[in-house]
């Protein structure tokens, strides 16, 4: 994929020959055109901008829907646990597609939620609004898909925890904040490290929701690297735009390791 | 042990059976289910069908290596890209009785000199549809492109139209508003329509290729750009399902694209020879009739005509009589300087 960024698009997509021989001497063709065009405007910059905004938020949303969920499963007794975690996978049951779709006919103008909204808005005085096509439609659906990546790994973290701290803290006075707050909260932090990396990495590359339900200006960085390579094929351009993806999300993989190892390690070597 | 292995001959035998099959790439919503069924019972064979919605998805597809369909229907311009690039079969045309069906003015075109390897299927124009009751209370004229392209009509109908996702399309209306050619590759005039494209933004709802059939029946869209098949079906379907609203399309005044869709068989057709028969079953006259009747395409096959409902031979946008068609402008394949000129700024329009 770098080596395809520094070459030309061929005449009907795919790849150009990254050399000629020309009067019986060898010559390279390749460009650094492509990364140029990377840095010429800053639209495409804006938009990664945006597309990491849109997947932080998800992240952050999703942690906040998830962490309460995940307590309670783990506090709540073995017989209705494991019924919780299946409908926690149920809907893996059905085609992601689907999902999405389903989601369109419930923001569609025609359908009850908007319409309910609308009386609301309309009592106020206010404008009319539209959920399809817009940010907050991708924004919600980006959270519904990723929602169980982020309960699962908190819940086999919670699940974990000795219970014994929480009575230990209790007898020495700790109201239930403290308890949550200085036991409870520290050791689920890796959880919460790993639900954010399995739920941050897909929603930025993510392309179907924008697509389907993003509007003219709901797309993310997915969807224009689809477009280089489906519709414009324009290879070069959007292996440019992945490195830079893949470059950035390693980072950040990398970041949430280091910050994810457990406290207790550090404290051990010293 | 016998017995065993008996049944897994019969088992093999019957996925050889099952194997024989007509695959096909095609448009979406473009072709009559009862035609496709009528081919299943005369060849013996399934015929599986895989649909694009836009010229390079399917471009792109095939030239990945996908190539091994049966049967390909691309518009002109992408024949043209297809056999410069060596992918297609020539026709057999000795194995095609229903050849003389076609009306002579849709052949030997320039895309395809003599028809070597491609024969007409069906027409489309690239029009408006639109919610007849929604435009007529605004007072918008809907035979016009200022539609979905001037701010001061479309901020009347912000968030009820959706164009094309598809940039030889939308850049295309663009220079037909702008009252230039489809063709013209004239990076001043690209830059102009991407300008009018820019502007008219964030008055649309969407770029949206494949579902605005739904959107416009369903009343949640008034207004889209779109093939005039797909409108023709959004009409019936508004029909169909008794809305209180009707949908209807038109040609705008400024003229439009016409698409000419060509059946072709892959050099990597598995079954050259059923694709030869499909072919061939395509251009007999009451299957072709029907592709318009239920489809509402328009269509290259003069022997159909007498099949053909009258009420649809009427409509301009199907069936343009020749003043319109002067208007009307097929698509030629853009060369490798020109395409990554009208990608850039079609990527900047989406991105911005």
């Amino acid at each position: 994929m770098l080596f395809a960024s520094f070459r030309y698009s061929g005449e009907y997509g795919g790849l150009a020959p990254w050399y000629y021989i020309e009067d019986g001497g060898f010559t390279l063709d390749l460009t650094l055109e492509n990364w140029r065009r990377l840095f010429e405007t800053e639209i495409y910059l804006s938009l990664l901008i945006k597309s990491l905004t849109y997947a932080l938020l998800t992240t952050l949303i999703c942690v906040l829907m998830a962490y309460p969920l995940a307590l309670m499963i783990a506090r709540s007794s073995k017989r209705y646990r494991d019924l919780l975690l299946l409908l926690v996978i149920l809907p893996f049951w059905s085609n992601f597609l689907v999902r999405i779709y389903a989601w369109m006919i419930i923001f569609s103008p025609q359908g009850a939620l908007t319409a309910a909204l609308n009386v609301v808005t309309s009592a106020l005085g206010l404008e009319p609004i539209s959920l399809m096509f817009s940010s907050t439609a991708v924004i919600t659906c980006l959270v519904y898909v990723h929602l169980p990546f982020m309960i699962l790994p908190l819940y086999a973290n919670l699940e974990k925890h000795d219970n014994r701290l929480l009575d230990a803290a209790q007898d020495l006075g700790a109201n239930r904040f403290q308890c949550f707050w200085l036991i409870t909260w520290p050791l689920s932090l890796p959880g919460i490290y790993a639900g954010a990396v399995l739920v941050f990495i897909p929603s930025l590359g993510i392309f179907a929701i924008p697509d389907l339900l993003g509007g003219t200006n709901g797309i993310m960085i997915g969807n224009v690297i689809k477009q280089q390579f489906v519709e414009s094929r324009d290879w070069p351009f959007g292996s440019v735009l992945s490195l830079v993806l893949t470059a950035i999300t390693l980072l950040l993989v990398l970041l949430a390791a280091k910050l994810g190892r457990p406290a207790g390690e550090d404290n051990g070597k010293k | 042990m016998k017995k065993i292995l008996c049944c897994f001959v019969l088992c093999v035998s019957q996925i050889a059976m099952a194997e024989k099959a007509l695959h096909l790439f095609n448009w979406n919503d473009y072709i009559a289910e009862d035609t496709v069924t009528r081919f299943e019972e005369q060849c013996g064979c399934k015929v599986v069908q895989d649909y694009f919605s836009a010229t390079e998805e399917m471009m792109a597809k095939l030239l990945a290596g996908a190539g091994d369909y049966d049967v390909v229907i691309p518009t002109q311009n992408a024949v043209e890209a297809l056999i410069k690039q060596d992918f297609l079969l020539p026709l057999d045309k000795s194995k095609l009785s229903n050849l003389g069906n076609t009306a002579k003015g849709f052949l030997d075109k320039a895309y395809d000199p003599g028809n070597v390897y491609s024969l007409p299927y069906a027409f489309t124009t690239t029009l408006v549809g639109y919610n007849e009751e929604k435009i007529a209370e605004l007072g918008i004229n809907p035979s016009d492109w200022s539609i979905i392209f001037d701010p001061t009509v479309l901020a009347k109908i912000k968030g009820k139209v959706t164009v094309m996702d598809d940039s030889e399309e939308l850049f295309g209306a663009a220079l037909k508003y702008l009252g230039y050619s489809i063709n013209d590759n004239d990076e001043k005039h690209l830059k102009e329509a991407q300008a009018v494209i820019l502007k008219a933004k964030p008055y649309w709802a969407a770029f949206n290729s494949s579902s605005y059939i739904k959107e416009l029946t369903v009343g949640n869209i008034w207004v889209a750009h779109g093939y005039s098949s797909d409108m023709f079906q959004a009409r019936a379907d508004a029909a169909e399902a008794g809305r209180d609203f009707s949908v209807n399309f038109v040609l705008p005044k400024q003229g439009a694209v016409l698409a000419l869709d060509n059946m072709v068989i892959p050099k990597k057709a598995r079954d050259p020879e059923l694709a030869l028969q499909f072919i061939n079953f395509m251009m007999a006259p009451e299957n072709a009739a029907e592709l318009t009747n239920v489809v509402g395409t328009g269509n290259p096959n003069a022997a159909a005509t007498p099949f053909i409902e009258p009420e649809i031979l009427k409509i301009s946008a199907i069936f343009p009589n020749d003043e319109v068609q002067k208007s009307l402008e097929t698509v030629s394949a853009r060369n490798a300087k020109q395409r990554r000129l009208i990608n850039k700024l079609w990527t900047e329009i989406k991105v911005r």
